[in-house]
């Protein structure tokens, strides 16, 4: 950590009166003995939206499972802060209801396990949570039909099991589809527009759009700057070997698109050598 | 299946008496033939008591006179055009062995660069280990071919090497037994063609062990053709280290009794299995398969598809065991079973066995028994196809599922024709199956599958 | 916390149902023997023709050999060591439920089963069986205005003897396997249902059976008829207190079904299972068969299977009369070292008949659980199909999953498909739906619900739920 202490730049602030949702510091983590974060610091604030991006292996799809819980990776060291509560502290669940959301880069197929079920139990743990009441069936039945909309999603999906059978883009639509229903303060939305094709991408991006609202904060992740064509973000950083590398605006993206990864290793080693 | 021969004698007196007229042990097998003769004696034959023998009647075989093994008339050299696999000779590179059960394979031949027979000191050590290795050491078939076996094959592929080599046994009457092993060292590659047929009344007895080493594959195509008044007993033993692949295709027809027995064990994951079979019975044949596959590492694979059309009073038996022990984490293995029953007086019996003691694994098995699709028959006729010759098609569509997959100089043996011929020589004249009239063999043919899974 | 450790907290829930209920109990002495066979007989007050039907069983019995097939380890029974009646002392007739001793009034009710008047089900009739003997029927009255026959067996032996003669063995006969045998010698009670000719039963029946006694045996036989037309839907259900000791249940069903019948037959079995090392739980050696003796005539078999030490169990179908159905739907759960062989049987005989297999294995622990079923299709099954599907869940890497599908086929204008796959509750599933605010019980209990859901849906209405709850109380319970 100490070893990029003073090449790290700290993420720059367009609000400073707006609330800081998620605070992540020092993060270091591991999976069975291999260590992949390696100190990664990130601040998200109502209103932001946020791009990571980096090559397959810096890490960038290991911190969003960290945030989310999975019980493969364990956090070795630093914090992570979500509205003033630890956030490592609280199970999976607890983070889901507390309004931390993660869209999976491939979401399971869960034989058996009606969608429509599913979405209705978990959207009930988010209200109750919230101190909202249950909805019945028809209730969320009606509202499930109203968030269908945002992902344009026939309602046929609702009667399968879990992501069983779905295409690539109808899986990352039902992704969509789960959040507009939790309404989370945080969105992680981890490689969602890959293995989709340009309308799904554009109905994809519609959706995380209309659900980033001033009181929220979103993670993308990706590491084609396509994503973020169709939805800008604030702040984009640059991620490698387990850490933040760099962090800039929307021209970041735009230096990688031209540029390439190349020059990420270069810096990166002559960092080390430094 | 020998009618004529209606005789009392049980199965263990019929052992009793070949015991008592094998000739004193002799040749490189000495001591196997030493050892397996006093297993034979002691071991009790198999019963229809035991699962394994439940649905096959051994003592069928004791009404085969095993007078001394006479040869075939038609002795074949390399090169004999008479016989099918000559034609395929035009692969110079393919080199023909002619297993006899009598002389040494390998007498007067020149093996292909990269093959070589195995010393006497080798064999000593390697000669029964995949038989231990996939737990059939002490069968009773196995035993049987300990006791009688004078002569064997037994050959090294060198590491890297790629050979293809092709291996005929022509039973004339009586008993002959063959043993066969082979060493494949690292990523050797070999291709394995070989045929089995017999002339007349009398027991061909296979064992074959084939031991792979990491990254070896090997392509076995055995074609089996017997008379009704024959019997094939046949042991495949296979033993595969990491990341070599095994595809094993086997196609039987007319034997009065076959029982196959293909057992591969991958010794520590991570290697590739497809097994194939096809067996066709009529008359009152009955055709057994009792296939054996043991994972005892993680990430192995299987693929396994068997066939079976049992017309007339024939009946086929598939048995098909697939462990998966905890070891085994990962594996994918994939079994199906399909059969086609022509007749109501023949009979299928067929049961997948899965035993799995390991939580993150793929298995998946299934079974289908039926006749011929009438709606696929139907759309046949629709389109001014003879009822008969759609029949024959849909048949031949559905053999040739798994005969495409023999090895290339093994399909150029015709084998469905030949199959058809051998299961049934009369019927096969009739049906207007003549070469003519239909696809090459090789060529897709064109009727959808042969019946719906 | 790795998901297969957690997984087996969550299957490893205490039993609800192993309490022992203080009664004075009449026992007879230990051991098998002809004399306990007439004894017992006697006991029951039975006419000769049943008495020659034990005598002769027990005659089988003594030359028959316990079946080695199944995939099943355990020590050898010792059957001298066993009590083969034992009856709850109360007055010589329960002329009503009010005289029926309030002890067991409440055993039943402790187990959800109320039995009086005032909190009885409204739609279900229950026969309420206790170790050896019935001790109570309700609605026997409404149902008898129907026609209906709903009894204990030993009552039906005293009124309607005809009947017992005409059907008793002629489903499983005496001789069919050791258990049926055994319990054909000296069965005790288990409950009789007649339905006449186009009577469709007006409410759903059940039998509930209680193990109390440590070294009883349980023999229980059960009987059910329905004529030309008739219609019943049966549940029974089961529990045994725990003991360290294993209690033998040799229970043998058979089900009569003539013309246009149909009988739907449903098992919640929740015997005690012993505890996690293995010690105690009951042996269950059942035969249940059902004879679709007339044409058209439809067994359906439903079975949730979560208790027992050791289930031996093969529901089937004889299906003679042509364009019968049968069908068999089945779960099985065993966790700790529990382990179940279980399956079906569907012989086709008869033209056009028809057969589902359905069966979901769910292994945790060490537990061994074994699928084996025949689908036999007989030469004059023209036209016959069937369909089998056997699916496997395994819960951490110590538990097995077999499965051993037979297959015998003689006629070709049959058609017989057979399917399997085996899955495991994946950590990344159970991680997916926790990432969505469902609680880890919650999910694995979505997941294997999910998994038995074709099964579930066959229970009637009134049990399906009560079969979803029996699973989630298993799977239910402490994360760390």
């Amino acid at each position: 950590m100490s070893l990029f202490s003073d090449s790290f730049v700290s993420t720059p602030v367009i609000r400073p009166d707006a609330d800081v949702l998620l605070e992540i510091r020092g993060l270091h983590a591991r999976v069975e003995d291999k260590a992949i974060l390696k100190g990664v610091d990130l601040t998200l604030r109502a209103g932001e939206i946020h791009a990571v991006m980096g090559r397959n292996g810096s890490g960038k799809s290991t911190l969003s499972k960290v945030l989310a819980g999975h019980p493969a990776y364990t956090v070795t060291a630093g914090t992570v802060t979500y509205r003033g509560q630890n956030l490592l502290e609280l199970s999976p669940e607890q983070r889901a209801r507390v309004g931390v959301f993660l869209g999976f880069q491939y979401p399971v197929e869960i034989p058996g396990v009606s969608n429509l079920e599913f979405l209705r139990v978990a959207t009930n743990a988010r209200r109750a949570e919230l101190g909202q009441e249950e909805l019945d069936t028809f209730a969320f039945e009606d509202l499930v039909r109203e968030r269908l909309t945002v992902v344009q999603m026939d309602p046929a999906f609702l009667d399968r099991s879990v992501n069983e059978g779905f295409s690539g883009g109808e899986k990352k639509r039902n992704e969509i589809l789960q959040m507009a229903l939790l309404e989370p303060l945080v969105a992680i939305l981890d490689e969602t527009d890959s293995g989709l094709d340009i309308d799904a991408l554009r109905i994809v991006a519609a959706g995380v759009s209309q659900l980033a609202t001033a009181d929220t904060a979103t993670l993308l992740i990706t590491h084609y700057q396509r994503l973020l064509e169709a939805i800008t973000p604030d702040f984009v950083h640059v991620m490698a070997a387990g850490r933040i590398l760099r962090t800039g605006g929307r021209e970041l993206a735009l230096e990688l698109e031209e540029r390439g990864y190349d020059w990420v290793d270069q810096e990166l080693a002559s960092l080390e050598l430094g | 299946m020998v009618a004529s021969t209606a005789s009392p004698k049980t199965l263990a007196g019929w052992t009793g008496d070949l015991l008592a007229q094998l000739p004193a042990p002799s040749g490189p097998l000495t001591d196997v033939q030493r050892r397996g003769r006093l297993a034979l004696s002691a071991l009790a034959p198999p019963s229809r008591h035991q699962e394994a023998w439940r649905f096959t009647d051994l003592t069928l075989l004791a009404s085969l006179d095993l007078g001394p093994s006479a040869p075939n008339a038609r002795r074949h050299s390399p090169g004999d055009s008479s016989s099918g696999p000559s034609e395929t000779s035009a692969r110079s590179e393919t080199v023909c062995l002619h297993l006899d059960g009598r002389s040494d394979p390998l007498a007067g031949l020149v093996l292909p660069a990269g093959v070589t027979p195995l010393a006497d000191s080798e064999l000593v050590l390697a000669l029964g280990h995949t038989l231990a290795a996939t737990g059939c050491e002490q069968d009773w078939p196995v035993e049987l071919n300990h006791a009688c076996a004078s002569q064997l094959l037994a050959l090294r592929v060198a590491s890297r090497a790629k050979v293809s080599l092709e291996l005929v046994s022509d039973g004339g009457t009586g008993l002959l037994p063959l043993r066969v092993l082979l060493i494949l060292e690292e990523k050797a590659e070999l291709q394995l063609c070989q045929r089995l047929t017999a002339a007349g009344a009398g027991l061909t007895s296979l064992v074959l062990e084939a031991h792979l080493g990491r990254g070896a594959r090997l392509e076995h195509g055995l074609v089996a053709l017997g008379p009704p008044e024959a019997a094939l007993l046949a042991h495949l033993a296979l033993e595969q280290e990491p990341e070599s692949e095994v595809r094993l295709v086997v196609a039987s027809a007319g034997w009065g009794l076959s029982r196959l027995e293909p057992r591969v064990v991958q010794v520590d994951g991570s290697a590739t299995t497809t097994l194939r079979g096809l067996q066709l019975v009529t008359g009152e044949q009955i055709a057994d398969t009792h296939s054996h596959m043991a994972f005892e590492g993680p990430e192995g694979q299987l693929d396994q598809l068997h066939k079976a059309v049992a017309d007339g009073r024939g009946r086929s038996v598939f048995n098909g065991a697939v462990r998966v022990p905890r070891a085994a984490q990962r594996t994918n293995a994939a079994q199906l079973s399909r059969s086609l029953l022509l007749s109501d007086r023949a009979r299928i019996d067929t049961k997948p066995e899965l035993e799995i003691v390991a939580d993150d694994v793929r298995c998946a098995h299934g079974a289908t028994v039926s006749c011929l699709q009438q709606d696929e028959l139907f759309y046949l006729q629709s389109r001014g196809i003879a009822a008969e010759q759609a029949s024959a098609l849909l048949k031949r569509a559905f053999c040739e599922e798994v005969l495409r997959e023999l090895p290339a100089p093994a399909r150029l043996w015709c084998p469905f024709e030949r199959l058809l011929a051998a299961a049934d020589p009369a019927p096969a004249a009739q049906s207007g199956l003549a070469a003519s009239t239909l696809p090459r063999v090789g060529q897709e043919p064109e009727a959808p599958e042969g019946e719906k899974g | 916390m790795t998901t297969a450790a957690s997984l087996g907290d969550l299957v490893s829930q205490p039993y609800k149902y192993g309490f022992v209920t203080d009664i004075e109990t009449e026992k007879i002495a230990k051991g098998l023997s002809e004399d306990v066979v007439r004894l017992i007989s006697a006991k029951k007050e039975e006419p000769a023709f049943l008495l020659d039907f034990r005598l002769r069983a027990y005659r089988q019995w003594l030359q028959m050999e316990t079946p080695d097939w199944a995939t099943l380890g355990y020590p050898p029974i010792d059957f001298q060591n066993i009590i083969y009646y034992a009856a709850p002392k109360q007055r010589d007739k329960k002329a009503s439920l009010d005289e029926v001793d309030p002890k067991l009034l409440e055993t039943f009710e402790k187990l959800g089963i109320p039995l009086s008047e005032q909190k009885r089900l409204t739609n279900v009739a229950v026969d309420a069986v206790f170790d050896s003997v019935s001790i109570a029927t309700t609605y026997k009255e409404k149902l008898a205005e129907h026609g209906v026959i709903f009894c204990s067996i030993s009552e039906a032996v005293k009124e309607h003897p005809e009947l017992i003669e005409r059907y008793l063995g002629t489903v499983v006969p005496s001789n069919d396997n050791y258990y049926s045998a055994l319990n054909s010698a000296v069965f005790s009670d288990g409950s009789f249902v007649f339905i006449p000719k186009g009577v469709e039963c007006p409410m759903e029946l059940s039998t509930y059976f209680r193990i109390n006694s440590g070294d009883t045996g349980q023999f229980e036989r059960t009987l059910i008829v329905a004529e030309e037309g008739a219609s019943v839907s049966y549940l029974e259900g089961c529990t045994a207190p725990m003991f360290d000791t294993n209690q033998l249940h040799a229970a043998v069903v058979e089900l009569v079904v003539l013309d246009d019948a149909s009988i739907k037959y449903s098992t919640v079995q929740n015997w005690y299972a012993g505890d996690e090392n293995g010690v105690g739980g009951i042996y269950n050696f059942v035969t249940k068969r059902g004879h679709c003796r007339g044409d058209r005539s439809k067994i359906s078999w439903t079975q949730v299977e979560t208790g027992s030490a050791i289930t031996w169990k093969y529901p089937s179908c004889v299906l003679q009369g042509a364009d019968s159905v049968g069908e068999f739907y089945s779960v099985a759960l065993t966790n700790n070292h529990q382990q179940a062989d279980t399956g079906s049987k569907m012989v086709h005989v008869g033209p056009r008949t028809r057969s589902t297999i359905v069966s979901k294995g769910i292994s945790a622990g060490h537990s061994a659980n074994s699928y084996r079923g025949l689908v036999q299709i007989g030469p004059k099954a023209v036209g016959a199909r069937n369909y089998s599907q056997c699916d496997s869940m395994l819960i951490g890497d110590q538990a097995a999953a077999n499965t051993y599908p037979y297959i015998r086929s003689q006629q070709p204008l049959a058609s017989v498909e057979h399917e399997a796959s085996t899955c495991r509750m994946s950590e990344d599933q159970l991680f997916y739906l926790q990432s969505r605010g469902i609680a880890f019980e919650e999910a694995v209990s979505m997941m294997v619900s999910g998994f038995c859901r074709d099964v579930f849906n066959q229970l009637p209405m009134e049990f399906a739920a009560e079969a979803d709850k029996l699973l989630a109380l298993k799977l239910e319970g402490s994360v760390g």
